[in-house]
């Protein structure tokens, strides 16, 4: 799939774009929903690119790691500081994440415990196996993109009674918070770039109330530069008809119905809960957590955590803001400032598709 | 986070574990959310699982939309 990145291929939906943004108000305000779009965008300087063509794009709440409440994090970080004999295992973005009590990089567990990352939440599987004298806990967070592979592991523990691993479970479900986004009065966002990976499991249904109930176009989008201008483009033609739908410009791996098998193995596994949101506050039905029948896999029952979670940031950082489209990083009075990759002081810069991350990375870009 | 790699499989176990090629490197990966997997075909890896089958028609497809465009442009250009 080269030719989608091929500089005459870009140059051409390019100038497309542009022409076809006369016609439109100026500029166009669009959401790419996923945190890995937000990367393609910066990195190959579409941001810049576009903003000339009329198109302004603004980053949504589609990275789990920058939404995920700083109580759930020190929840984590309460496990392995209070706990001997125990092993944290997480993706890497999340061991960084600052809170009021460090990181879970930066803390120091307590006897015998200690922090492994994982690539594959299947890993920590092994770690439990390898490990029957200690706990091991799965901080395990994603969006549903990587939620049918977290319910397949839990599934394994369930059927092999593994009973030294749990789930502390930082899920969450993206239609609910642009739900959010499309009702609040303030609203401003003309289009969506729907996640192209998260659509893979979910199809295109669940986005089809944005379209029809607000008249707001759309497009399921893929990772490569020409993938997110063919959808542009789309966007654009959409409101040049005004006849707005959820268009699939990614037909190569998401099929309209999605993946049937991830859907159900998710619905067998967990229910539904509402959850609190970094900067977006309190969605109904957004989160998820294990069904009763599991909750000796659930670290949340298992040892007996009651997590209090707020949506606000730490003082200063306005990740919030970033993570709702209302500014852009460089509006935070922290960014670039105090604030950097090295020493993050929010989430947003921590994770690797953070779009102050990806602004702070690719600045001479935008 | 939701950064998915298209992978070639390599085998796939019955336990639906097996292994993909990325770029010529044997990657361990788990099977268990796709229905009808086998050696050959391409997919989307994410976390160590493959999440989605590539459909070869649908990328032929894409790039041939591409392509056009691409003449199509040129074409403009050169009339100009």
């Amino acid at each position: 799939m080269r030719e989608l990145r091929n500089k005459n291929v870009i140059r051409g939906l390019l100038s497309d774009i542009e022409k076809r943004a006369v016609s439109l108000p100026h500029p166009l305000k669009i959401m790419e929903v996923c945190g890995t779009h937000t990367m393609v965008i910066h990195r190959y300087g579409l941001k810049k690119m576009l903003g000339r063509a009329g198109i302004n794009m603004l980053s949504g709440p589609g990275c789990p790691v920058c939404i995920t409440p700083n109580e759930i994090h020190e929840a984590a970080i309460d496990l392995i500081t209070e706990n001997e004999n125990f092993i944290l295992t997480t993706f890497g973005d999340m061991t960084r994440v600052p809170t009021s009590r460090g990181s879970i990089q930066t803390t120091v567990p307590k006897k015998g415990s200690q922090v492994k990352i994982v690539y594959s939440p299947f890993e920590s599987l092994s770690i439990a196996q390898k490990n029957p004298k200690k706990d091991v806990v799965f901080f395990g967070v994603g969006f549903e993109t990587t939620i049918p592979s977290i319910a397949v592991t839990v599934k394994y523990a369930v059927r092999n009674n593994l009973k030294n691993f749990s789930l502390l479970s930082a899920l969450w479900l993206i239609p609910p918070p642009l739900k959010t986004i499309v009702e609040s009065k303030d609203n401003q966002i003309q289009g969506f770039l729907y996640p192209g990976h998260v659509s893979a499991i979910i199809g295109e249904n669940p986005f089809q109330f944005i379209p029809e109930q607000h008249s707001i176009p759309g497009a399921i989008t893929g990772f490569e530069p020409g993938d997110i201008l063919i959808s542009l483009s789309s966007i654009q033609n959409q409101i040049i008809n005004s006849d707005p739908v959820v268009d699939n410009t990614y037909t190569r791996v998401v099929r309209p119905g999605g993946n049937p098998a991830a859907v159900a193995i998710m619905e067998e596994m967990f229910q539904k809960k509402d959850s609190q949101w970094r900067g977006l506050g309190l969605i109904p039905g957004s989160g998820l957590k294990l069904k009763p029948e599991y909750k000796d896999f659930d670290s949340e029952y298992k040892y007996k955590i009651n997590i209090q979670a707020h949506s606000h940031d730490l003082p200063g950082c306005r990740c919030g803001d970033v993570l709702q489209g209302k500014i852009p990083p460089a509006d935070c009075p922290l960014f670039a400032k105090r604030c950097t990759p090295e020493s993050p002081k929010g989430p947003c810069m921590v994770s690797y598709e953070g779009a102050c991350l990806a602004s702070f990375k690719y600045r001479d870009r935008i | 986070m939701c950064l998915g790699i298209p992978a070639k499989v390599i085998s796939v176990e019955e336990n639906k574990q097996g292994k993909i090629d990325y770029l010529g490197t044997r990657v361990k990966t788990n099977f268990a959310l796709l229905e009808d997997v086998k050696p050959g075909d391409w997919v989307i890896v994410h976390a160590g699982f493959a999440i989605s089958k590539l459909n070869e028609q649908e990328a032929k497809e894409t790039l041939e939309l591409i392509r056009e465009y691409t003449e199509f442009s040129e074409n403009l250009r050169e009339e100009r």
